[in-house]
């Protein structure tokens, strides 16, 4: 079969220029929202760090993130994204791991001990109506508050849901989430010394 | 372009959801809550009048052979900007649905009516498809969430009545908590109800044929 050179440039420009034309439609619109996102992105982030560190704290800048500490995290699933001091001592984490329908990314507050003073979620792409019930911060089959009954708990790789950590009925896999980022969190706590 | 008829046609006998039996996976996981339904209904029918109209401008143009490739690169051009515009403007409805809002570019209702009416059909024709059979969807998902909701959690207009924030408001509460039939809010829930529906549905329609027979 022969392929006119002709046929082959009208295939291939067309779906350029509509490529082209949907890009540039894309760039504007990124323009126009782009800043407002940011914005809630970082309120966002402002009101996760102070439900999870204790009440009155006060943060430093975003930090470096230590090799040492990224390394702890990853050996518990856990990615550490971003590092913020807490001044009374204790950090601010922004951890990612995976949930049911990708990474949930979430905030985890540790004090100077070690101990885990809040989870809060931050993004998701969990199942809405199932998974959003563990971000939402839901009682759990216990009759706690999902995200709340981590407060206090520490030992990096010694939370585990079904043991000592009481899921949602339904949304375990999002709960196992939650758990991993807890133990990278306090992995990542404990190489930070 | 007959507007009652497409009208028709999208509410009830070519319903998307009902009869051509498309878009089932949105349909089945975001219909929990009055908020979801709605948001969702109205993203799709937004989207798919803007394709319906720009695959329509461009039947001419666009190739028979790369013809799928181009509704596609369309389609996802403009569920990112909604996907954006939402983040930006409406982040409780963006959070709620998740990763539905993205899913929308393999909706299939979208590629669907792009294939087989606005590649076919002038740009008026396309543009009443496109908000007709959106509307035809968006009641359906209306529906099951009315019914999920109410019977599962016993509560109506979740995430816009109730007070609280707009998508975290806990809905009017109608029957009493413990007496809500809770597996109604669950994915098999979503089948059961949905399944239920189109049998209702298919029903209805062959009811009216038969009828229309009788008469000739």
């Amino acid at each position: 079969m022969k392929i006119s050179p002709k046929f082959v440039l009208k295939v291939a420009g067309t779906l350029t220029i509509i490529s082209l034309i949907t890009a540039a439609l894309l760039g504007v619109v990124d323009g126009v929202t782009r800043d407002k996102i940011a914005e809630i992105e970082a309120e966002k982030t402002r009101q996760a760090m102070s439900i999870v560190a204790p009440a009155g704290s006060e943060f430093t800048d975003k930090l470096d993130i230590p090799a040492e500490a990224a390394a702890a995290a990853a050996a518990q699933g856990g990615k550490v994204l971003e590092l913020y001091g807490v001044k009374a001592g204790g950090c601010v984490m922004k951890i990612s791991a995976s949930g049911s329908q990708g990474s949930i990314v979430m905030m985890v507050g540790v004090d100077a001990n070690n101990a885990i003073t809040g989870i809060s979620v931050v993004s998701h792409a969990e199942t809405s109506g199932i998974g959003t019930k563990v971000c939402g911060n839901e009682l759990n089959d216990a009759g706690v508050p999902v995200l709340d009954q981590f407060i206090g708990m520490s030992g990096a790789g010694t939370l585990e849901v079904k043991k000592n950590i009481t899921p949602i009925t339904t949304a375990t896999v999002s709960t196992k989430g939650i758990t991993t980022g807890a133990n990278a969190a306090l992995a990542a706590a404990e190489a930070l010394g | 372009m007959n507007f009652s008829k497409q009208l028709k046609e999208g509410l009830i006998t070519q319903n998307p959801v009902l009869v051509q039996l498309l878009g089932m996976c949105s349909t089945l996981a975001i219909t929990t809550s009055f908020f979801n339904g709605l948001g969702m209904g109205i993203s799709v029918t937004v989207i798919l009048t803007l394709s319906n109209i720009f695959i329509s401008l461009l039947r001419k143009i666009i190739p028979n052979e790369v013809r799928i490739a181009c509704y596609i690169v369309v389609i996802a051009g403009f569920v990112t900007c909604v996907d954006l515009i939402l983040k930006a403007f409406v982040p409780a409805l963006s959070n709620s649905l998740g990763v539905f809002i993205p899913l929308i570019v393999v909706n299939c209702i979208i590629l669907g009516r792009a294939e087989a009416f606005a590649s076919k059909n002038g740009v008026g024709a396309a543009t009443l498809d496109g908000i007709c059979q959106g509307i035809g969807y968006t009641i359906v998902l209306i529906i099951m969430c009315v019914f999920r909701e109410l019977l599962g959690a016993g509560t109506f207009g979740g995430g816009l009545l109730g007070g609280g924030e707009l998508g975290a408001a806990p809905g009017l509460r109608i029957i009493p908590e413990q007496f809500g039939i809770k597996i109604l809010t669950m994915p098999v829930g979503g089948f059961l109800t949905l399944g239920a529906l189109i049998a209702a549905m298919q029903w209805a329609l062959s009811k009216s044929e038969k009828k229309k027979k009788e008469a000739k």
